[in-house]
């Protein structure tokens, strides 16, 4: 390895493979100073949100090909543990983060009980009965959760160790490195055993199982690293918008815009929520502007009509579509530096 | 507890049963036959009530009366949805085939929502409040008629089924689809049948329940929640199963709304099915 690295160093050439991530990644990182107003800053820290949310689901989901309709339960989870223990105990929600997450793993561990025991459709259904009644739950025992009505993050002004900012700047950051976290969590998954086992499961179980792979508890595994990933999620959701209420931290809705998410960009690819995220935000946030939120209904309508136009034309989203553009315009592209002789 | 209150909510309970079999009896009839889940029947009860809804209010149209509108329009309703967006997906994974009935659920749902509001919209029928006291016991007519409605129609489906032709012919589609093309069956046309089946039952339990439930977008999701309970508890594609399961889900939802409070009752329903999926995974008909 030592001298693999010395071999490159050593005829280092600049080509558009390098330079491009690089560039990409301080585009990012400069991106809320190019955007002239906090709104779209507002909007790309949504994706930034969704890309993890998606991503989250996309491990379970995506490479087992368990397609879990319930994942809101540990969004809720996450966010409502948080926010509880932030409101209740004062505790700084930097912690209540790491509260959040281990809730929802926790929660992760009965429902994947149950839930593991049944396999496609059937598995599905189980997914959304159970986030439907931890809903209903919630909305029952108003003593702690406020009912209905949902809790809310008391505003402190700017007191980042309370993570509340006047500014969208640091929630800008703070959503990107967790969206980062999200996708280098696949992308080191991917490359593990966990990840070979999963995409096995995910071709074809019993052919998996047949092979010596103890698929429940693969599942598992992959459950409670997404459930982990989805309550950190809830977490910054909830500090970011201060309110949380049952019908939008559990409900249905949110489950499937997450999976939504992944399908469009791509099941089963690393980069493939990240572009699903963009592209439905952006329809999302445009629906809403041109049209001022006038008509109730009409952005889940884009929502619904893309989800069937996807499945009915780009079945595997558009990954490939975005891998090929990728490389193509890679090859246009200049290489700087000199070439070893 | 009185044990008139305890007969009254099961007597509700299982007047519902009857409206969740006619609905998992779709559902199932779908399923059996095309091998989709059709994670948007909630939505095809939501059009029945709508049209039902909408029929009265224009026309003043009878709830009962408008079942022949509503039935032959959400048969041609599936036959389209079939054609159009089951019948490219058939062979497709699990992923494709679960989504595009989610996204017709979605779509339907918002439809609904833009053109008719939010708002919560109820018949008003000179038999709404009629009862039968029996005891302590009150039974709504209305629900007994929605009751002996969905009953009338299991049988009337069942008689199809297992007497006629045609009915004999989705049966073998169901059972084998290789085979029943040997025996000169088509089977894309039967797939047209039974989603169009299925959706005109699914309209008809709207339709059954519209003087006594309200209607609004989001109707259809306690309904194809229930219904996909009943038939994991019944094992999904048998008819009997369905019914049996029904009985027992809708006794356990009344009985929940009785014991743990209003908002619980789906809860006590879900319990159901988690603990059958505990004991029994393969449904209370499946052998284990």
């Amino acid at each position: 390895m030592p001298a693999q690295i010395e071999a490159r160093s050593a005829s280092f050439r600049l080509t558009p493979d390098r330079y491009v991530p690089a560039l990409f990644l301080a585009f990012l990182l400069v991106l809320p100073y190019l955007l002239p107003n906090p709104f779209y800053v507002h909007i790309v820290v949504m994706m930034a949100i969704y890309v993890m949310l998606g991503g989250a689901w996309n491990i379970l989901s995506g490479y087992a090909g368990q397609l879990s309709l319930g994942h809101a339960a540990f969004f809720g989870t996450g966010a409502y543990v948080s926010t509880l223990l932030v409101n209740h105990y004062g505790i700084s929600p930097w912690i209540t983060l790491w509260f959040g997450g281990a809730a929802a793993l926790a929660l992760s561990l009965p429902i994947g009980f149950i839930c593991f025991r049944l396999q496609g459709p059937y598995f599905t259904i189980a997914t959304i009965g159970l986030a439907e009644a931890l809903r209903l739950l919630v909305l029952h025992f108003r003593e702690i959760t406020n009912g209905a009505q949902g809790l809310t993050v008391p505003f402190k002004g700017n007191a980042p160790w309370l993570l509340q900012f006047d500014s969208k700047m640091p929630y800008y950051y703070i959503a990107l490195a967790l969206a980062a976290g999200v996708l280098l969590v696949t992308w080191r998954m991917e490359r593990s055993r966990l990840g070979h086992y999963l995409v096995a499961i995910g071709q074809n179980q019993d052919a998996a199982e047949a092979l010596g792979i103890d698929s429940t508890r693969a599942k598992a595994r992959a459950l409670m690293l997404s459930a982990f990933l989805m309550g950190l999620g809830g977490v910054f959701y909830a500090q970011y918008t201060y309110v949380i209420d049952p019908d939008g931290a559990f409900g249905l809705g949110l489950s499937i815009q997450v999976a939504l998410v992944a399908i469009v960009g791509g099941v089963g690819t690393i980069l493939g929520p990240a572009i699903g995220a963009v592209i439905l935000e952006f329809f999302i946030q445009s629906t809403q502007i041109l049209l001022a939120g006038q008509y109730a209904g009409l952005e889940l309508m884009v929502y619904g009509g893309l989800l069937v136009a996807v499945i009915l034309w780009r079945p595997r989203g558009v990954y490939s579509w975005f891998e090929r553009m990728y490389t193509r315009i890679l090859s246009w592209l200049p290489s700087f530096g000199r070439t070893r002789a | 507890m009185e044990l008139s209150t305890f007969l009254q909510a099961l007597i509700t309970g299982i007047l519902m049963a009857g409206i969740y079999a006619l609905v998992a009896t779709g559902l199932t009839l779908i399923f059996g036959v095309v091998r989709i889940v059709n994670f948007a029947h909630g939505e095809f009860v939501m059009l029945g009530m709508y049209v039902t809804f909408w029929l009265w209010k224009l026309w003043g149209l009878d709830p009962y009366v408008s079942l022949l509108i509503t039935m032959p329009l959400l048969f041609c309703f599936g036959v389209l949805i079939q054609r159009f967006l089951f019948q490219p997906i058939l062979r497709a994974p699990d992923l494709a085939q679960i989504f595009m009935t989610v996204g017709l659920s979605v779509i339907l749902m918002n439809v609904a929502l833009f053109l008719f509001t939010a708002d919560f919209r109820s018949v008003k029928v000179p038999y709404g409040e009629w009862a039968w006291r029996l005891g302590g016991v009150t039974v709504l007519l209305p629900r007994l008629f929605a009751f002996l409605g969905a009953l009338l129609l299991a049988g009337v489906l069942t008689l199809f089924l297992t007497k006629t032709d045609i009915g004999k012919a989705l049966r073998a589609v169901a059972q084998d689809r290789e085979v029943s093309m040997l025996l000169g069956i088509n089977p894309n046309r039967m797939y047209l049948l039974a989603v169009g089946l299925g959706a005109a039952l699914a309209g008809a339990a709207g339709g059954l329940i519209v003087p006594f439930f309200y209607v609004f977008p989001t109707v259809g999701v306690v309904f194809v929640l229930i219904a996909f309970v009943v038939v994991i508890l019944g094992t999904l594609g048998s008819v009997q199963g369905a019914l049996l399961a029904s009985l027992i889900v809708g006794v356990a939802e009344s009985l929940g709304i009785l014991f743990a409070g209003s908002d619980l009752g789906l809860v006590v329903v879900f319990g159901i099915l988690v603990a059958s999926l505990i004991f029994r995974p393969s449904g209370l008909m499946g052998s284990r």
